[in-house]
């Protein structure tokens, strides 16, 4: 796995770069650039030795989101990653100079490499789904590198910019390259068959995949990204946003060419957007006063160039120009870096004449410039020439493409001489500081790539010509045909193009002799601005934002009673839709059969009650009605055989209606805060609601029962359960676990309750109160508490077969410890008891969840229940003592300590004052 | 039988989503307390109750002597009545110190969190 | 086997002695710390074993299924209890550092642990009732924890938080009684049985009102309201455990009674997931970018969130509910997203909130208006937050990315378009609100309002750093071994798709399709 071994190479080193800064700068400022030069010679070797063809290397990683380890060098990555490695290593020396004093250089540098880690990755991907995420990688560091200014409020603005733009289109080639497998049935890139055309998702996939590149390599109308990227320190620039991220879009557009191309959306889209863009990054680079904005328009030009030439099929012209632009806008951005650094000023008219003391950097500026512009014999020449002769052989809309192209070209003249020449001429302004030639580490790079520019045009055979070979071997189908070029070729004899590029010259010449004419000329362009794209993405934003603000205002609106109604009415829609498609709401006959008056009476005391308790106008009525509900409830149980629960119904609204009284005592009465009309409505949600849940219930209950479960409860309870009270059986021993966690509900009640009322912010009462002392009280008080508390056990021990059981022996034993507290005060009793409620809640859960160990112990299941029989004093036959009384105890022993815990943390409320409010 | 038990589930319902739309935190308690009695309810019409036939096996007998009543909705129904209670009682206490913080018995005036 | 219930009893066990230990803070912790990584062990040897295949079972009393309650520990459920001790133990340390003395001895500890413990529950346990009784355990202990301390915006926000979660509980109680009523039994292993010969539509009906109680306690749109109301008020650890745990519960049952009741009308289910979904991650992502607190952002990013783990489930219904030969494997796929993104987002969900916790005590406030520079004062913190923020937003190869690729790759070869653009549409705007909090928190100058950094009450311990440095360990893990994740999550998928071993599993052989009684 060489390949990805050198993806991985990069990746470590861009972690390991802080701590290596840490340690000493000057290692790091040798070795850190060295590693990705050692790596582009290394590449170097491996192309050699491809000559055309392909190094493969492929390994499954995520079969089932068809994601592999898959990589190729070709000649196409292999030119990216050249790109990647030696202008990367460049940048990294001169940033070593560059950043030299600021604080957070380890982690800039570190971010940088794994910037390039990420676009290595990418080029080398031969796999959709890998390209894609190294394709997020890259816009993830692009975004930490715009805003590693973060204290400028523009440089985090920007940086948000770029990677809304950018993951947007992300996202979109996510989508896009997903159907793009599907429809070419594999996801290995290498593989895609030509001629998807035909496919139901080829339209789909190319338009979510040009999106991708196109916002990416800030084609129109996506460009608006890249000069506010500026922000980011100028090696960023010159690495990210013009040699190799921005060129992410143009690579994966030319990767597709051969499967997607040859149609008109995939041709026309890139010649058209790619026009659009050349022409109007030439327009725009000329309306700059900022060095560095300047080159980014420009840039932003060549992207498209680039994306039209891929478009036209002109796979020659785009190589040669691909490499051309690499150079010379990689020298100039790091030359103007430094320029902009020495002089402390970006705007070239105000530089003038600022670099008469740094030759070195002067020249590369220069010669860079005049490749910039086209100039024989540079590269820089060879692309435009090119780019024009593909114009001119282009069949369609010809005159548009050449027309675009020679303004462009000329627009382009204009750009790279304020560039390039006008902070060398012309007298120094006073105050503009004198600028010495930098450090070697910042010259290196500029001068590098300025001279290669020169060296590969008038020496094609040495490296130029293979790269560009290796590009169209790479992208075409049938063997192609050799890439070679003369530069004199080129201009004589003369041919169209040539007449083209020299007027192309001549005007941006002219223009820049007069750019005070031409400046004032082109002033309304400027208002491009205004409605251009970037508002548009203002506009999204805000949009969205504001959409964003009503929508939340509206739904999260924080009234309660609304969400409750829109709660209640989803449930009710859910209800309604399902019995009515299962037709429920058609009532069964056999459901009216065996009234009896007095079912017939408790019903209606329960329609009456309910709706009573609805329309009562004090709070301590509504409770005295809740009360009868409960009662009738409770009558219900009784009638209905279901003892157990009567008890504990009785029991429990007891305490809850003494517990309403309490609070209640405290509330205003109520008022009447809802309109009749809101009433009413609430009203008729309400009945809705009733209604549907009564059909539901009669629904069920009146289809034909089904075998239940309980048959086998009935039948175990006596010879394996030794309880005859079914019920009673089912909560201590069938389902004993509900009733664990049941028990365990009430223990967090009570801590919760007393938290509560601990957390009040009212005056703690004045000491002890005076208390009207009853002696006949206190004396039944002294005498009840152990007939109770006998009472309470013999409840708890009856259960298992007659109705009773732990919890209402809790709760009576409790009532006898609470008649106490009402005879000499809460604070007296609780000083008596030996141990305090909350440790009662504790021990009970703990036995009850103890009295399931001996069996889990025994036989390995969690409360296996365990018996022994024994004969204690007093009872006539023998008892069946087993693990599920034990668990009863324990529901006993808590549900006291509960109860204690409730009444003495109330009887205190009792006595509290009001808010102080 | 069924059809009155299930007219009285549709009342203890109704009346109980109909108080938790009022701006009264005492009646909103009030209203949950309702709508659980009606779940109650409801699970006990599942039980086909049998007047006078509790679950209960006769001294001496190994089951209880059918037609009885479903036992397992009874006990369901004992587990939810208890543990409502523990939620009711908390939830009564909150309302109690809701009141002394806010110093108003109305909903409406508590929208502060949602912004 | 006993060890099916050890991550219930544990957690319980240990609550009740901290009653027994009132008011003492430091042992209350320690005992909590020691269960919860007990719990971690055991829940931890449950997936081991539930990965090999096998579905271990407990009785509780040795009655066999149907008639008792029986735990089952399958893939799923033994993973959710994994994520659940983790939850609860990272909670517990970071409550050390951070909470204040009389939160700490008001009871924090032994609600934490009955909290984390009826969570374990209502994951393990295979009976519809007895799921309820565990929703309501860890119902009331997020109430009290959720009014520990009793402020008023904590008042406020519980008044909320508990009202409409009462309403799906009751809603959720009388529905178990309605599916007593039709089917006579409570054990979901026998009702997977049972419920496929119900007529299709009277099954539905039935479902319905389960499916609501369910999207109440998941927050799903238009049910949600009642998380954004309360999740930011109580102390940040609170609020990390709810995020880690509370809503998922309910997804995790919205799962397993879709799969339920999915037999009959697959395809009318998943339209109504798939709507739910979309309109859920959208109206939860926006009510996100509304927001200028990092909590409050974070919240309604849950929101947006289940929105995510739902669409997952509709996909793969409506792959069942369409059929053909390759449906199997397209479901599970998206099943498998679902199930990764529940994964993921517990831990990196946790651990953001955890983070807001570490800002608010290191500035004393979590608005973005009033935050900066923390990335110059705290990079270590820094650092933290930009993994975590960027492993929710889905960015490669962190652990988001694998569950968005799975939901986007199924959902498009399922052809439900509408749904991946919309995931799509959140997953930038996901995206934006973390680099918002980034830019607005992190990023820029310190105001000159923020504490030194070295004010001592100001410190951030070990205790607030352990934590959120150990979830992003297992973010990270998650990530790498994203390709290794996955594959569980699939094998997981296939598993809640195909109910036949989990009814082996749990039922005697005895009880043949539509019998019920289970003296066998």
């Amino acid at each position: 796995m060489t390949l990805a071994l050198s993806v991985l190479i990069l990746g470590v080193l861009g972690v390991a770069a802080p701590a290596l800064h840490r340690v000493s700068r000057g290692v790091a400022g040798v070795v850190v650039p060295a590693v990705p030069l050692g790596l582009g010679v290394w590449f170097v070797g491996r192309l050699w030795g491809l000559e055309g063809a392909a190094l493969v290397e492929r390994r499954a990683w995520a079969p089932d989101l068809s994601l592999d380890l898959a990589f190729r060098l070709d000649g196409l990555s292999g030119v990216f990653a050249l790109l990647i490695c030696f202008i990367g290593g460049l940048v990294l020396l001169y940033a070593s100079s560059y950043m030299r004093e600021h604080p957070r250089a380890g982690s800039f540098t570190g971010v940088l490499v794994g910037f390039m880690a990420a676009m290595l990755g990418l080029v080398l991907a031969d796999n959709l789904i890998l390209l894609f995420v190294f394709w997020e990688l890259t816009s993830i560091t692009s975004f930490l590198l715009i805003g590693f200014d973060h204290e400028r409020a523009s440089a985090r603005k920007a940086a948000i910019q770029a990677l809304l733009t950018t993951g947007l289109g992300g996202l979109a080639l996510l989508a896009g390259a997903v159907l793009l497998g599907i429809a070419g049935g594999t996801f290995e890139i290498s593989a895609l068959p030509p001629g998807l055309a035909e496919h139901p998702l080829y339209v789909p996939a190319v338009v979510l995949i040009l999106l991708g590149c196109f916002a990416k390599s800030a084609i129109f109308p996506f460009h608006y990204w890249l000069p506010n990227a500026m922000e980011a320190p100028s090696p960023v620039s010159a690495l990210l946003h013009s040699a190799t991220m921005v060129k992410a879009g143009v690579y994966l557009a030319a990767r597709l060419h051969p499967s997607l191309g040859g149609t008109a959306v995939w041709d026309d889209s890139l010649i058209i957007f790619g026009g659009a863009t050349m022409l109007l990054g030439a327009i725009l680079a000329t309306r700059q006063d900022q060095l560095k904005r300047i080159l980014a328009y420009s840039t932003v030009s060549s992207l498209g160039t680039l994306m039209m030439l891929i478009g036209m099929g002109a796979l020659k012209a785009a190589g040669y120009y691909l490499l051309a632009h690499a150079m010379f806008k990689g020298a100039l951005f790091l030359a103007a870096g430094s320029i902009i650094k020495k002089t402390g000023e970006k705007r070239p008219e105000r530089i003038s004449g600022a670099l008469r003391g740094a030759p070195v950097l002067a020249g590369a500026t220069v010669l860079g410039a005049l490749s910039m512009m086209g100039m024989f014999p540079l590269l820089g020449f060879v692309g435009k020439e090119l780019t024009l002769k593909a114009s001119l052989a282009h069949p369609e809309f010809t005159e548009i493409v050449i027309a675009v192209a020679a303004i462009s070209g000329a627009l382009t003249v204009y750009a790279a001489l304020m560039v390039g020449v006008r902070p060398l001429t012309g007298a120094p302004a006073e105050g503009a500081t004198r600028a010495a030639d930098p450090s070697w580490r910042q010259l290196a790079g500029p001068v590098a790539l300025a001279l290669a520019g020169l060296v590969a045009s008038v020496w094609p055979g040495l490296f130029v010509v293979a790269l560009v070979d290796g590009i169209k071997a790479a992208l075409s189908v049938e063997p192609p045909a050799p890439a070679d070029i003369n530069v004199a070729e080129l201009l004589w004899p003369p041919s169209a193009a040539t007449w083209l590029s020299i007027s192309a010259l001549a005007v941006g010449g002219l223009l820049y002799w007069r750019r005070r004419a031409y400046l004032r000329a082109t002033a309304p362009i400027d208002r491009f601005g205004a409605v251009g794209p970037a508002r548009g993405y203002e506009a999204a934003l805000a949009g969205v934002l504001g959409l964003a603000e009503r929508l939340t205002r509206v739904l999260q609106h924080g009234d309660l009673r609304g969400y409750v109604r829109l709660t209640l009415l989803v449930a009710m829609v859910a209800i309604l839709a399902g019995s009515w498609r299962a037709d429920l709401l058609r009532v069964p006959a056999s459901a009216f059969e065996g009234f009896a008056l007095l079912d017939v009476l408790l019903a209606a005391s329960f329609v009456i009650a309910a709706i009573g308790a609805t329309v009562q106008t004090s709070a301590l009525a509504s409770v005295a009605v809740l009360g009868g509900v409960w009662f009738m409830l409770a009558m219900l149980f009784v009638l209905f055989g279901a003892p157990d629960v009567a008890m504990t119904q009785f029991a429990v609204e007891t305490l809850v209606v003494i517990m309403f009284v309490l609070v209640v005592l405290r509330l205003p009465g109520y008022s009447r805060l809802t309109s009749r009309s809101g009433r009413f409505v609430d009203a008729s949600l309400g009945a809705v609601l009733g209604v549907l849940m009564g059909v539901l219930t009669l629904g069920v209950a009146s289809r034909p029962s089904p075998e239940t479960v309980s048959a086998a409860h009935a039948a175990l309870s006596v010879p394996e359960g030794f309880g005859r009270n079914v019920v009673n059986v089912i909560l201590v021993d069938f389902r004993a676990i509900d009733t664990l966690g049941e028990i365990f509900v009430l223990g967090i009640a009570a801590v919760g309750v007393a938290a509560l009322l601990a957390s009040s912010p009212t005056t703690p009462h004045p000491g002890p109160r005076q208390r009207r002392r009853s002696v006949i009280l206190e004396t039944g008080a002294r005498w009840i508490l152990p007939v109770m508390l006998v009472f309470s056990v013999i409840v708890l021990l009856r259960g298992h077969n007659e109705p009773g059981g732990g919890f209402v022996g809790g709760l009576v034993a409790a009532s006898g410890l609470a008649l106490q507290a009402l005879a000499f005060g809460a604070a007296m009793v609780s000083r008596k008891l030996p141990v305090s409620p909350r440790t009662l809640i504790g021990a009970g859960l703990l036995i009850a969840v103890a009295s399931g160990v001996p069996g889990a112990i025994a036989s390995g299941v969690y409360m296996a229940p365990l018996w022994t029989s024994v004969t204690p004093p007093g009872f006539p036959e023998p008892l069946k003592i087993g693990t599920p009384l034990m668990f009863d105890v324990g529901v006993y022993v808590t549900v006291l300590g509960i109860a204690l815990h409730m009444i003495f943390s109330l009887e205190e409320a009792l006595h509290d004052r009001a808010p102080v409010a | 039988m069924i059809a009155l038990l299930s007219l009285s589930v549709a009342a203890l319902f109704g009346a109980g989503a109909y108080m938790l739309m009022r701006r009264s935190l005492v009646k909103l308690v009030m209203g949950l307390v309702l709508f659980g009695h009606g779940a109650n309810l409801l699970i006990f019409t599942m039980a086909r109750a049998q007047r006078g036939r509790p679950p209960l096996v006769p001294e001496g007998a190994e089951a209880p002597t059918a037609p009885f009543t479903d036992p397992l909705p009874l006990a369901l129904i004992l587990t939810a009545i208890v543990i409502s209670f523990g939620i009711v009682s908390y939830a009564i206490v909150l309302i109690k110190r809701v009141y002394q913080d806010v110093g108003a018995d109305d909903l409406s005036i508590m929208t502060t969190t949602d912004r | 086997m006993i060890t099916v219930a050890l991550p219930v009893l544990i957690p319980l066990t240990a609550g009740a002695l901290c009653l027994l230990v009132w008011g003492r803070a430091r042992l209350q912790a320690g005992l909590a710390i020691a269960a919860l990584a007990g719990m971690l062990a055991s829940s931890a040897a449950l997936l081991i074993r539930a990965d090999s295949g096998a579905i271990d079972v407990m009785h509780f009393g040795a009655w066999d299924a149907p008639v008792g309650i029986t735990f089952v520990s399958d893939r799923f459920g033994a993973l959710m209890s994994v994520l659940a001790s983790l939850v609860g133990l990272a909670a517990a340390i970071f409550s050390v550092g951070s909470l204040d003395p009389a939160r700490a001895r008001g009871g924090h500890y032994p609600l934490l642990l009955t909290l984390v413990g009826a969570v374990a529950g209502a994951f393990l346990t295979g009976d519809l009732f007895n799921l309820y009784v565990w929703f309501e355990l860890l119902l009331l202990s997020s109430f009290v924890l959720l009014t520990l301390g009793g402020t008023r915006p904590q008042l406020e926000g519980a008044i909320k938080y508990v009202t409409l979660n009462l309403i799906g509980s009751l809603l959720f109680l009388a529905t178990v009684g309605l599916i007593y009523g039709a089917t006579g039994t409570l054990n979901m292993a026998h009702l997977s049985r049972l419920v496929p010969e119900l007529d299709p539509t009277f099954a539905t009906a039935l479902a319905a009102p389960l499916l609501v109680a369910f999207g109440i306690k998941a927050a799903v749109f238009p049910v949600f309201f009642w998380l954004p109301a309360s999740y930011h008020t109580p102390p940040p650890v609170v609020s990390a455990l709810f995020a880690g745990l509370l809503t998922k519960v309910g997804v995790y049952a919205l799962i397993r009674s879709v799969l339920l009741f999915a037999g009959q009308e697959t395809g009318l289910l998943a339209t109504v997931v798939l709507w739910t979904a979309g309109l859920t991650m959208l109206t939860g992502v926006l009510g996100a970018v509304a927001q200028s607190d990092m909590r409050r952002i974070l919240s309604f990013h849950i929101v947006s969130q289940i929105g995510y783990m739902l669409m997952g489930l509709g996909v793969s219904m409506a792959v069942v509910a369409r059929g053909g030969p390759e449906a199997g494997g397209l479901a599970a796929l998206a099943l498998a997203g679902s199930v990764f993104y529940i994964f993921h987002h517990i831990v990196v969900k946790t651990n953001l909130f955890l983070v807001s916790g570490a800002v608010i005590r290191a500035r004393g406030d979590s608005n973005l208006a009033g935050l900066g520079g923390l990335l110059a004062t705290h990079p270590a913190l820094a650092g933290l937050f930009l993994f975590s923020a960027l492993s929710l937003a889905g960015i490669p190869i962190l652990s988001g990315f694998w569950a968005k690729v799975a939901l986007v790759k199924s959902g498009l070869i399922a052809g439900q378009w509408a749904i991946v653009a919309a995931s799509l549409v959140v997953s930038i705007l996901t995206l934006f609100s973390m680099m918002k909090i980034w830019t607005g928190a992190f990023w820029g100058a310190t105001p000159a309002s923020a504490p030194p950094a070295g004010a001592r009450e100001r410190r951030l311990g070990a205790s607030i750093y352990g934590p959120i440095a150990g979830l992003a360990a297992v973010t990270l893990a998650l990530a790498a071994g994203g390709s290794v994740a996955f594959g569980f999550a699939s094998r997981t998928a296939e598993q809640l798709l195909d109910p036949a071993d989990y009814q082996r599993a749990v039922l005697p052989a005895s009880v043949a399709p539509a019998s019920a009684g289970g003296e066998g």
